[in-house]
């Protein structure tokens, strides 16, 4: 493992999770965490996928490690869950896959030939990624939240099922 | 066999008759029992109801999960006194039932469009536990709501729009963006977030702002990277455009589904898919732009 890619990884999984948390209007004050989150999430992929893991694998991974720390850091700080949770996966979410995606399936629209299957297995690929991979984002962080959510002070038998 | 069976009916119709003047005869003592229309519990009801379902409105539109929503429903609800609060959670309206004791009343509320705004979320959860905890009327808590989301700060555009740019060359470098291709990518989406906050403020429409600011931030991106002499410029046309990506609904989505909340969870995943293809019709435009330009 290249520890120079990992701190760049590092580093820029960091600087992606905080400007996002700038759109998303979470406060100054918590930013840094959010910079935290988007380190801690980069770096155990950047870290699992070096071991050969695959990259869906590797973001599970990361998103459970992510999920747990913040449901632990939200027992100890009071700081929002869902804030952070989402905001530290952003850097892993694979907007660049969907878009090629969805660019590949635009391409073997307009091919015409009938020896033109290359594109649309690259599409295919790219479509499947994306889905395995944000899939693999949502269950890792789903996990923890349902494993150690807090319970909110209700009374007994008054919640509706679902 | 005919006479059997309008027998069997006569019988039937007999019943309901007797059981209809029973119940009719239980009427006085019923309505003896009901406290006179004018001092039945719907107003203050009717007020719970409203109130809770404004909060969770607001936490819709800031980007709660369906389950975040449903707690803080319980949560001001139980504040407000109503003793069981049942949510009907929809991408685009809300249905709540609120009872206390033997009355109870259902309601709806449509939902506007859906952004993402943690500070207002965090605002309302420190609403709906002051709720708990004061015992806050209705009205407080719709008055402190409308306050909420008056005061909310924000950053200055030209704050995020730098913030933005940042993380999507940061992005970009994750993608393999060369440090030629990160400058141009950083101004691309700048310049895209600029856009797009003008263009949401002037009430254009979601997914025409999407191909707007895709089809110019991949321009730009494109044209700058060919000026810088990047060799990933591909790479770098994607990242630039990586800020339209709805990834807060995409994973939200998916953890409604996990939540038990399949249906909203399930309109979430289509409206990213529709601006996934929107966001490629802006790709597919901005190369088609400068070839006719070149």
């Amino acid at each position: 493992m290249n520890l120079l890619f990992l701190l760049h990884q590092t580093f820029c999984g960091a600087v992606a999770a905080a400007g996002f948390g700038m759109l998303f209007n979470i406060g100054m004050q918590q930013l840094p965490w959010c910079a935290g989150t988007g380190a801690l999430a980069l770096a155990i992929r950047t870290y699992c996928t070096g071991l050969g893991w695959s990259l869906e694998g590797a973001s599970f991974a990361a998103a459970l490690a992510v999920g747990a720390a913040v449901q632990l850091l939200h027992w100890r700080m009071e700081i929002s869950p869902t804030a952070f949770d989402v905001v530290g996966c952003i850097p892993m979410v694979p907007g660049s896959f969907a878009a090629k995606a969805m660019l590949g399936l635009f391409a073997a629209a307009a091919k015409t030939g009938s020896g033109d299957t290359h594109l649309l297995i690259m599409a295919l690929q790219y479509t499947l990624s994306v889905t395995f991979i944000t899939g693999a984002i949502g269950t890792g962080l789903a996990i923890p939240t349902l494993l150690l959510r807090v319970r909110l002070p209700l009374p007994r038998g008054s919640r509706p099922e679902h | 066999m005919l006479l059997g069976k309008c027998l069997k009916g006569f019988l039937v119709q007999t019943q309901r008759n007797v059981r209809n003047e029973v119940e009719l005869a239980d009427l006085p003592e019923l309505m003896k029992a009901c406290p006179p229309l004018g001092s039945t519990p719907m107003p203050s009801l009717n007020a719970i109801t409203m109130a809770t379902l404004d909060a969770a409105r607001v936490l819709m539109e800031s980007g709660g999960k369906a389950k975040s929503v449903d707690d803080l429903v319980h949560m001001i609800a139980h504040g407000l006194g109503a003793e069981s609060a049942e949510l009907r959670i929809g991408y685009a309206s809300l249905g709540l039932t609120i009872s206390i004791g033997h009355s109870s009343i259902t309601r709806m509320k449509k939902v506007g469009s859906i952004g993402v705004n943690q500070r207002l979320e965090q605002g309302l959860w420190q609403l709906a536990k002051r709720g708990l905890h004061e015992r806050l009327e209705a009205e407080q808590v719709e008055d402190q709501l409308v306050q909420l989301v008056a005061a909310t700060p924000h950053y200055r555009p030209w704050v995020m729009a730098l913030g933005v740019g940042l993380a999507c060359a940061a992005f970009g470098r994750l993608l393999g963006v060369d440090w030629r291709g990160t400058g141009p990518v950083f101004f691309a989406a700048t310049v895209g977030q600029c856009v797009r906050q003008f263009a949401l403020r002037y009430g254009l429409n979601v997914f025409v702002c999407t191909v707007l600011v895709s089809s110019l931030a991949s321009l730009l991106a494109s044209i700058g990277g060919h000026w810088a002499g990047s060799g990933t410029i591909g790479t770098a046309v994607i990242a630039s455009v990586l800020l339209l990506v709805p990834g807060v609904p995409a994973v939200n989505a998916l953890n409604d589904i996990l939540e038990g909340y399949p249906t909203l969870g399930s309109a979430r995943a289509t409206s990213v898919m529709v601006v996934l293809l929107f966001i490629a019709a802006g790709l597919w435009i901005g190369p088609v732009v400068l070839n006719l330009w070149r």
